[in-house]
């Protein structure tokens, strides 16, 4: 890669005029940036709508996948490649309405994936229907009547999946948010920042406004300490994390809620059953040999497979030749 | 008289061992060198309901069809008597557990009602009464069926005493005594049950001596009836032959193929292959290990293809496998696969549909799913195997053409195939190549979808100082969204016109496979499982004088237009035969559609249960003697 790279693409993005979307890309970019990472071990995931995007207008590898696929194709890449960094990037309907399962499954694997969760309360893109996010009895602009449907808190969502890093961003703390990304992606398992993010063409309610008398940083307080350093702390750590997460909406904390560093990732996991999987990954073993043909002999497969192998008794003697 | 072949089937409930007692008389019979073929019929059930194993053995070939009427019927319980009693032939045997004398039909709790009324007034129009007995009686007494009672309860009781086991070890015994029973009629060596016994409990000393001690009790317990049914000696000469099941040939030409990424979501039939691949997921090659195979279990199938698709993005051969249920979700990303020109295999079993239809029998009704499914359109082959070897060998072949035209291949195998046992040859590594595609220039100036030719070089992510992107929507060469009308007219059409290009370069040989007679009187035409039960009925009525050819096709899409053309080319639309296992014979459909030939007549079966041999003879006889354009059958219960 040449010496300087730019991490931002020359791809204009189309964002509304004042969508947070640009607070976020904007951390996103300086982040990798800062953690220096390689653009080309690096890739951007995203599902579908105005968050899906955003790899394009990225300077890394970049997968703009399905709606609340995001997930799943970024944990194929992660696993056949672990070299990789992945990040994720999925809008609330995305991640908790459509990809919900996606969202609880990689928490339990504790694969090293970092998503970043565009939390705007619509779908933008098709004109602001009420997302999971969207409290209940809200009615915004996009929508005719008062939401019918309770909203799903995805900090204690992921909690309870079992990421290992949970986190609340907004859209327009930019320093704030790209040192969270920089943490997520450097901590060793599954990592979640929920990004509170103004739409400010179609969720009238949480505006930028609303966030900004509401929102405080848990760094705020000096006694605030997240991590998880033994297995020992960490019952009493998630229950403060939990208790965070559940705090009234009056006031919004951001920041790290929950890191935890002892639990294993699946890696981990991997490597410890396929002892050569650090060294032989699925991206990079050899599958032919020199001739092209498979890299298993007839011998190799004849003993591999014995189970299903019968050595024919020949008493008779008289097999002729015509099989 | 001398038999070449013996037919049989042996039932009794689900989770009694009769899977077990299918290997361990398959083991046998391949160890003394017969060729076999076994298929398991069973329910969604885990135990209890009413399972069975037909078979079907062979002195002189490896049989790949199954027929109807068996001359052995193995009843261990009554329900197996009341559901087969007319699937013995005239003349037959009835090996029977003697628990199940003086048993009601209306007793039996796991028939289902319909199926209960459907067997009461067959027995009422033969005049029969509704309880064993006098099934038994009328089997001997109209059918010349010899009835050959084994006491279990009286090995069991031994069984207990010798190797001190509780009520509930010794019954699980209860289809091997049957199973043994089979190997002394049919006049095996008992070394070749003890072979067999070792192979499936490999170092369980313990069950080998008691598999063993059964045996003997139940040799002396029919010593009258030993070799009864014996066949010649075999006459084949493989000195290695293995006993597979379609699910583990299709692991085994993944392994061989390099698949590196599995990713699934339990299904049945489709489950047994993923579970394959993780047993072995490293091997050892004598130059170290090979692999890894990384098998992820999904949350769904939605994530096993998009999980799947990813790890391809990385440069792993990957792939997933599936049945109709679980293709259904897999729709979305195969569509995104084909707009981003990734290779994937989806090995796709199909079973009854619709919905979860008979979530544990056959079918080919999903060809047209596999051909059309999703919207929009794009380049995907689909192959179909014909047999356990054919399985093999598309597993790997499927990834060859996954990578070097950068498309979804979908392969298209059923229940029947993937649930069966055979006897097979090892395969010929020499014709396994494995082909990668072009790859691309590493460096800043890579375009993945670059436009100068219909196959772009591929880099995998990850690639030294390279960046790509990929999006479901419509993209330029770099990957980047574009909606510009002439992009989209060069990128859409670059995408579909691969399909000359595979249609082109595939050898039409691998395309379709043709046997019996050059030029035949009337042609038979099929694809997947009919291939084995196609094949014997044209030679069988070869006998009968009538000279018939069958057209197996094995490329489904593109589908091979010329040189299916060729073939059927002066044949009287009347003569060509589509046999199928659905209700719509689509393969017909699919020809006319292709070609504009028309198949004249279609032979189709859509109860779950495969196609046999003597119905398939009989239908085709009659569809050629007669103006009528359509056959159903429907054997087997």
């Amino acid at each position: 890669m040449p010496d300087r790279w730019s991490f931002k693409s020359t791809v204009w993005p189309d964002w509304c005029p004042g969508c947070g979307n640009y607070g976020i890309l904007t951390a996103l970019i300086r982040s990798l940036e800062e953690l220096g990472v390689d653009p080309s071990k690096t890739v951007v995931v995203s599902g579908i709508g105005c968050s899906g995007k955003t790899p394009h207008f990225v300077n890394v590898n970049g997968v703009h996948t399905l709606h609340g696929r995001a997930i799943p194709f970024a944990m194929g890449i992660k696993l056949a490649r672990p070299e990789l960094t992945v990040v994720v990037h999925g809008g609330d309907g995305d991640l908790l309405g459509i990809g919900a399962g996606h969202f609880v499954a990689l928490g339990r694997r504790n694969l090293d994936i970092v998503v970043i969760l565009h939390n705007n309360g619509v779908y933008g893109l098709t004109k602001g229907q009420a997302s999971p996010t969207l409290p209940l009895g809200s009615k915004t602009k996009g929508i005719p009547r008062p939401n019918l449907q309770a909203a799903v808190n995805p900090l204690m969502l992921a909690l309870a999946a079992g990421y290992t890093f949970v986190a609340r961003g907004y859209a327009f703390e930019g320093e704030h948010l790209k040192t969270l990304i920089k943490k997520a992606v450097e901590h060793k398992g599954s990592a979640i920042i929920d990004v509170l993010q103004p739409c400010v063409t179609f969720n009238d309610i949480l505006t930028p406004e609303y966030y900004k008398a509401r929102i405080y940083k848990l760094e705020s307080d000096p006694g605030w300490d997240p991590v998880v350093r033994t297995p020992e702390e960490r019952e009493a750590k998630l229950l403060r994390a939990v208790q965070k997460a559940l705090e009234p909406w009056d006031k919004i904390p951001i920041g790290v809620l929950y890191a935890d560093e002892t639990q294993s990732t699946m890696e981990e996991r991997l490597s410890e059953r396929l002892k050569i999987y650090p060294a032989l990954n699925p991206s990079n073993s050899p599958i032919s040999g020199a001739d092209g043909g498979p890299v298993i002999s007839v011998d190799d497969f004849a003993k591999a497979f014995s189970d299903y192998i019968v050595e024919v008794k020949k008493t008779q003697g008289r097999f002729n030749l015509k099989g | 008289m001398r038999r070449t072949e013996l037919s049989l089937i042996l039932g009794g409930p689900q989770g009694s061992g009769l899977e077990t007692a299918m290997w361990i008389l398959t083991l046998s019979l391949a160890r003394a060198g017969y060729g076999v073929i076994a298929d398991r019929e069973y329910y969604s059930n885990i135990v209890g309901r009413h399972s069975y194993i037909h078979m079907r053995v062979s002195s002189a070939r490896r049989p790949r069809s199954l027929k109807l009427p068996v001359e052995v019927l193995v009843a261990s319980d009554a329900e197996t008597l009341f559901t087969h009693f007319n699937d013995i032939g005239d003349g037959g045997y009835l090996i029977y557990d003697t628990s199940i004398k003086a048993k009601q039909l209306s007793d039996v709790p796991s028939v289902e009602d319909v199926t209960r009324k459907r067997i009461m007034s067959q027995l009422s129009s033969l005049g029969v009464r509704g309880d064993t007995d006098s099934l038994i009686s009328y089997l001997a007494s109209s059918r010349s069926v010899l009835p050959i009672p084994i006491d279990s309860v009286k090995i069991f009781r031994a069984l207990s005493e010798r190797f001190k086991l509780n009520a509930k070890q010794a019954s699980r015994f209860s289809s091997s005594i049957l199973g043994s029973a089979l190997t002394v009629v049919m006049g095996l060596d008992p070394e070749d049950l003890e072979y067999a016994v070792r192979r499936r409990f490999g170092a369980r000393k313990d069950l080998l001596e008691q598999n063993m001690f059964v045996a003997q009790l139940v040799g002396e317990m029919v010593k009258d009836y030993r070799g009864i049914v014996k066949l010649e000696d075999p006459s084949m000469n493989a000195e290695r032959i293995m006993v597979v099941t379609g699910n583990e040939t299709v692991a085994m030409g993944k392994i061989i193929g390099g698949v590196r990424f599995q990713s699934y979501y339990p299904i049945t039939p489709a489950a047994d292959e993923s579970i394959m691949l993780e047993k072995y997921e490293v091997l050892d090659s004598g130059k170290g290990p090979v692999g890894p195979i990384l098998v992820l279990q999904a949350e769904d199938e939605i994530a096993a293809i998009a999980s799947v698709i990813g790890a391809s993005l990385t440069g792993a051969r990957s792939s997933t496998a599936t049945s109709g249920p679980g293709f259904d979700l897999m729709i979305e990303g195969i569509g995104w696969a084909g707009n981003n020109e990734t290779p994937v295999v989806i090995t796709y079993y199909q079973r009854g549909g619709p919905s979860t239809g008979l979530p544990t029998r056959g079918g080919q009704s999903d060809l047209f799913n596999a051909l059309f499914s999703g919207h929009g359109e794009f380049a995907r082959v689909v192959l179909a195997s014909g047999d356990h070897k054919e399985a093999l060998y598309d597993a790997a072949e499927a990834f060859n053409i996954a990578e070097k035209y950068q498309v979804p291949v979908i392969h298209l195998l059923d229940k029947f195939l993937a649930n069966s046992i055979v006897t097979e040859t090892l395969p010929d590594f020499s014709l396994v190549k494995l082909e990668r595609g072009m790859r691309g220039a590493e460096g800043p100036g890579y375009k993945r979808f670059d436009l100068s030719s219909t196959i772009s070089p591929r880099l995998p992510l990850g690639a030294k100082d390279t960046v790509m992107w990929y999006t479901g929507d419509e993209h330029d060469e770099l990957g980047h969204i574009s909606e510009d009308p002439e992009n989209r007219a060069r990128m859409y059409s670059k995408r579909i016109e691969k399909l000359k290009l595979i249609n082109m370069e595939i050898p039409s040989s691998f395309k379709l496979t043709v046997h019996g007679h050059e030029s035949p009187d009337y042609a038979l035409v099929g694809w997947g499982f009919v291939k084995g039960v196609a094949i014997e009925a044209i030679e069988q009525l070869s006998s009968r004088g009538l000279r018939g050819m069958y057209v197996n096709l094995r490329l489904m899409w593109p589908f091979p237009t010329e040189e299916f053309t060729r073939l059927v080319r002066g044949l009287d639309p009347d003569k060509i035969i589509a046999v199928e296992h659905s209700y719509g014979v689509s393969i017909a459909d699919l020809i006319a559609m292709n070609t504009g030939v028309r198949v004249g007549k279609k032979i189709s079966k859509y109860t779950g249960r495969p196609i046999y041999l003597n119905e398939l003879t009989e239908a085709v006889q009659s569809l050629l003697s007669g103006r009528t354009e359509r056959a159903e059958v429907s054997l087997g219960a």
